[in-house]
């Protein structure tokens, strides 16, 4: 059976597709296959390998530090997903109503964070925060707050809210951004149509709102967990997981466990359950975040 | 939006205002660092908002050589160009396979390139270390580009198959009653139909791999590979004490994205959300 007009056999086929598979098999699915095995050994990357089964995978259960990596993803979590999302959506109200122009800068202002390199932007906040002569406390100091003008990235309790602001400014303009696109599809009419029937303000955003922007929902929330979880470059260049393990994520402890103390299996067995939160989170998110009539994927 | 009653007017006025405090905080940043890069030493003891008495672009020609963002710049550009370019080569020509030919495990491969899109770097970084050293790679451009070629295969095949198939069928249909060969039929009928397709390809894997930060810090340790990010992290190692050389570097850094993403905003947010929406 022929796929299409143009489909040939097979080994002509092949030239199209084998450049683009054999590279990808050398540099991503061989190093994904070896991560796995290496998760299943004991290896400080000289001797041979030491394979121990599900060793590393138990001691985890009992690591106190990958348990506290763990809690703070799911801290950061708020900052990555719950608050870009609620500013996006009420800023993408907000915008909509706007003069093109207007919203065409806006929009472009606001989405510039996204696009720039997220190490780079992490030394930037680093110096923004910095507690002696950095803009923040600078600025707090001369509003006459001085006594919260805090050594923000140092401190054991205000670390991590510290590194999820930056997420949430990171992340808020590119979830705006999605929410705009999907106004555009939505009928503006059925809006019109609630405020002709006197529909409030609030019922109308969670009667009508909420419901047509069940899609965009569901592509900022996979976006902004799958980052989450995957955060590295702005924890690295901000704080590298401290103070006292404040600011650790799991990819922070991985890098650690591998590159610092040659632990290679066991940072292997860490990177493999990020990976595999981030499978179950696109299959929750995919199964039970879809529109009513359920077309979606 | 016809008839203003003042009621509403001043609701637009306090919608337009919270909506410019954002912008504000948006921008907030990248206007302190510009500020930053053109002060003296000097100026930065009066206080992180006073304007300096000239402005200082030494700073930039320090950051460029002293720093050696001269050298980051062109190793960035020299990471960059090939790694689109292939990128975009393989995900035409694997694309292409996706839309329109047949080959066995056609399905299974699918599945197993979109798991290559979902799977952090972060979880292979190590093999994939331990490959590069193997292969002597270690340390050279090749162990910068080849990874990102083969991170990019993924997205590019699967952004391009699906932009082939919303081509018209009966053009191709004519081109292949017409005889021509399939290469021909790529070059001449579907990549000049699909060119809008592959320049947003293009503008995403630029500034993806021009960001990319954890596959030049894990593979590459000498500082004459180092591309922008990570020239910019030991950068900062070495001048903790010189902000404004620091911040002109971070500003040569992030200009060449700003005016990429100046020029093809438009085309960027709509690839980005069709993307997203898909």
């Amino acid at each position: 059976m022929k796929a299409s007009v143009l489909d040939a056999p097979v080994r002509k086929n092949l030239i199209f597709v084998l450049p683009g598979l054999i590279i990808y098999a050398a540099f991503v699915l061989l190093p994904i296959l070896a991560a796995i095995y290496l998760s299943l050994t004991k290896w400080n990357g000289i001797s041979a390998p030491d394979f121990v089964g599900f060793g590393n995978y138990i001691e985890l259960f009992s690591d106190s530090r990958f348990f506290i990596s763990l809690r703070n993803n799911a801290v950061l979590m708020i900052f990555y997903c719950v608050v870009p999302l609620a500013i996006g959506i009420v800023l993408a109200a907000i915008v909509s109503s706007i003069r093109a122009k207007e919203q065409l800068a806006i929009r472009t202002l606001l989405f510039m964070p996204y696009i720039m390199p997220s190490a780079v932007l992490g030394i930037i906040w680093h110096w923004l925060y910095n507690p002696a002569f950095g803009p923040i406390n600078q600025g707090l100091k001369l509003m006459g707050l001085g006594a919260i003008a805090l050594p923000w990235l140092g401190d054991f309790t205000f670390a991590l809210p510290a590194v999820g602001m930056v997420a949430a400014w990171y992340y808020f303009g590119f979830c705006m951004v999605i929410f705009l696109t999907g106004l555009q599809r939505i009928d503006p009419s059925l809006f019109e149509a609630a405020r002709v029937d006197g529909a409030k303000p609030w019922y109308i955003f969670y009667r009508i709102t909420l419901p047509l922007f069940l899609p965009e929902i569901r592509v900022v929330l996979l976006l902004t967990i799958i980052a989450s979880i995957k955060s590295f470059d702005l924890i690295f260049t901000m704080t590298r997981g401290g103070p006292a393990n404040a600011t650790l994520v799991p990819n922070i402890y991985m890098y650690e466990l591998g590159f610092h103390l040659n632990r290679f299996g066991y940072a292997a067995s860490v990177a493999i359950i990020g990976a595999i939160l981030i499978f179950v989170v696109n299959y929750i998110v995919h199964r039970f975040v879809r529109p009513a009539d359920g077309r979606a994927r | 939006m016809a008839g203003y009653s003042p009621n509403s007017t001043a609701k637009t006025f306090s919608f337009r205002v919270i909506m410019w405090m954002f912008s504000l905080m948006t921008v907030f940043p990248f206007g302190l660092l510009l500020l930053t890069s053109i002060k003296s030493k000097e100026d930065l003891f009066k206080g992180a908002f006073v304007l300096p008495a000239y402005p200082h672009f030494e700073n930039y020609v320090s950051a460029w050589v002293d720093g050696h963002f001269g050298i980051y710049f062109w190793n960035s550009i020299i990471v960059v160009i090939p790694v689109v370019a292939v990128s975009i080569v393989l995900g035409v020509l694997t694309g292409f396979a996706f839309a329109f030919l047949s080959f066995p495990f056609k399905k299974l491969t699918f599945v197993v390139l979109t798991i290559g899109m979902m799977v952090p770097t972060e979880a292979f970084i190590i093999p994939l270390y331990y490959e590069m050293r193997y292969l002597g790679l270690i340390n050279s451009y090749w162990a910068m580009i080849l990874p990102q070629i083969a991170m990019s295969v993924p997205f590019a095949t699967i952004f391009m198959a699906s932009a082939m198939e919303q081509l018209p069928k009966d053009i191709l249909e004519a081109a292949m009653l017409d005889g021509a060969s399939r290469t021909l039929i790529l070059r001449r009928v579907v990549i000049p139909l699909l060119k809008p397709a592959v320049s947003t390809l293009g503008l995403f894997l630029f500034i993806w791999t021009w960001n990319e930060f954890l596959i030049p810090l894990i593979l590459v340790n000498d500082d004459v590979y180092r591309t922008m990010p990570l020239g910019m992290l030991f950068f900062q190692g070495r001048y903790t004490v010189n902000t404004p050389v620091l911040t002109a570097g971070a500003v040569l850094v992030i200009l060449p994205i700003v005016v990429v993403y100046l020029i093809f905003q438009r085309k960027f947010i709509e690839g980005l959300t069709a993307g997203a929406s898909k």
